[in-house]
């Protein structure tokens, strides 16, 4: 179960870095160079990786919704 | 400038921030794997090695041997969660700096603050105790043993002591001493609103009151696995003490409007600046709540008391002063005596503030505080001492039996303790007990 929990936790936390990594990036782009083309590509980026940990949500939520009817079965996962 | 060696395997995040390190002027070298790095290492040399912990071909930890012995590079882990801190500084000293995920962009600068880090500690030659306290006379010994102890353990400390003698440093350093895993929280009881204070004890959710617009997590559990330090906690209106003392025994806080509760696990370190008895006798704190909060109590002595100590705390204070303003102003003998002659009704707080001015008045040329004409404070009169018996008319028999009495009283009839803290041999002790025909040796 809590290597399960940790698996997620880990899934969810490496996209929210890169998401904040490249925020970072975009804002001091704009800020010292200005170049929009560069700071677009930065938000892609972004948008990407939150499609992704929404997906990690999506997969939390069906093993939460196996999870409570049947234990702790870890072959009803995924 | 710094020559950067960063190594993750994840590309994305190692893509932005080679970029980003680059825009703030370093020289960046990305590897994604230990093999790679140790490669990179063995060429050529870096100020910073920046490294995930666990990468696809073996830890992070395996390139800290591949560094050269005499190396200077300074090493930051990547990682997800604070409490991998632990583990590594067991293994390999604190002389490693962590990013924590989500990085942003204030951690990645301060790795390369080097100067202004190494300048933050204080004149390094007065000791600190468990990093905030400073004194070595016997009274602050006997509470270092106590603050030592109760690191140890899970237990609940009510910290006694007058106004300005150092409560909130010495709840700091029993956090310090425990080592624990979650934060170091600091409530003020007495500053919080009634209408408030369960909201900022317990937090609310969002519309469980007018105004409540966001949820809002309360101190215990943002001191969850850590220590939650409530000061003035007398202060707190006796009828929302069962709420406290709820949360004490249960160890579960329920948000205002939550229908669920959270486990809490935290050490409460509550503090007053009334004595015991008054606490008792004036009803300010429900006696269960008391027995919760006072399982191990710590009386904090007077700077009256440990006068001797006041040379190392005005070398602390000005070192810390000269720092702040860049300066370089010493004290000469005649203030530093005209400082331990006075009594300190405010205490190390008081002490500092009169140092402050002084610094503030300070002779440029010679280089030397300048003390006022006058040390007292309007407070010094004004504020009585509320625990001193001592009253116009009575003996000085009378005082000493009371000073006895009350000592013996505070470490449980401990006549060794008593009279350790008294400056009186355990002989004395007895001698006078006896004289007062009321002892049971």
């Amino acid at each position: 179960m809590d290597g399960e929990k940790n698996r997620f936790v880990h899934d969810l936390r490496n996209p929210l870095n890169t998401i904040s990594i490249n925020a970072e990036l975009g804002k001091l782009t704009l800020e010292r160079t200005g170049d929009i083309r560069k700071a677009i590509s930065i938000f892609d980026t972004i948008l990407a990786e939150c499609q992704q940990c929404s997906h990690v949500l999506e997969t939390l939520q069906d093993t939460q919704f196996t999870r409570g009817n049947n234990g702790d079965s870890e072959s009803e996962k995924r | 400038m710094a020559d950067v060696l960063l190594v993750d395997d994840d590309k994305r995040f190692l893509d932005a921030t080679v970029q980003l390190l680059s825009l703030l002027g370093h020289n960046v070298t990305a590897a994604d794997s230990v093999a790679q790095a140790r490669d990179l290492i063995g060429k050529n040399v870096y100020t910073h090695l920046i490294l995930d912990l666990i990468l696809p071909d073996g830890s992070g930890l395996h390139l800290l041997e591949a560094l050269p012995a005499q190396n200077k590079t300074k090493i930051t882990f990547i990682t997800g969660h604070p409490s991998i801190k632990f583990i590594v500084k067991k293994l390999y000293g604190s002389n490693i700096s962590y990013l924590i995920k989500p990085i942003d962009l204030q951690q990645l600068e301060s790795l390369f603050e080097v100067n202004t880090a190494a300048n933050t500690k204080p004149d390094s030659l007065i000791k600190l105790h468990f990093n905030y306290l400073v004194g070595e006379s016997a009274p602050m010994q006997y509470l270092y043993e106590m603050i030592e102890r109760v690191a140890a353990t899970k237990a609940n400390v009510l910290l006694l002591g007058e106004s300005g003698v150092g409560k909130e440093m010495v709840a700091e350093a029993i956090h310090y001493a425990s080592q624990a895993e979650g934060r170091y929280v600091a409530a003020n009881c007495g500053a919080f609103s009634r209408e408030l204070i369960n909201s900022e004890l317990f937090g609310h959710e969002k519309g469980a009151f007018t105004g409540a617009t966001h949820r809002k997590t309360g101190v215990f559990e943002q001191a969850n696995k850590g220590t939650l330090f409530l000061d003035e906690i007398t202060e707190m209106p006796v009828d929302l003490q069962p709420n406290l003392l709820r949360a004490l025994e249960t160890q579960k806080v329920t948000r205002l409007g939550a229908t669920t509760n959270v486990d809490i696990e935290c050490r409460v370190v509550s503090a007053t600046n009334r004595t015991e008895q008054d606490i008792a006798v004036s009803g300010c704190l429900r006696e269960d709540l008391y027995f919760r909060l006072a399982v191990f109590p710590i009386y904090i002595p007077p700077l009256r008391s440990r006068k001797e100590d006041i040379p190392l705390l005005v070398q602390y204070f000005l070192a810390a002063f000269n720092q702040e303003y860049g300066g370089d102003i010493g004290i000469n003998d005649a203030s530093l005596k005209r400082l331990m002659d006075y009594d300190w009704p405010g205490n190390v707080r008081e002490l500092r503030h009169a140092i402050h001015r002084a610094y503030i008045m300070a002779d440029q040329q010679q280089k030397l505080l300048v003390l006022p004409e006058n040390l007292t404070s309007p407070f010094s009169k004004v504020t009585p001492q509320p625990q001193a018996g001592i009253r116009v008319g009575k003996t000085v028999e009378e005082v000493e039996r009371e000073l006895i009495e009350s000592t013996l009283e505070h470490f449980d009839g401990d006549k060794k303790q008593a009279a350790d803290i008294l400056g009186i041999s355990l002989k004395t002790l007895y001698n006078r007990l006896n004289s007062y025909g009321n002892v049971e040796l």
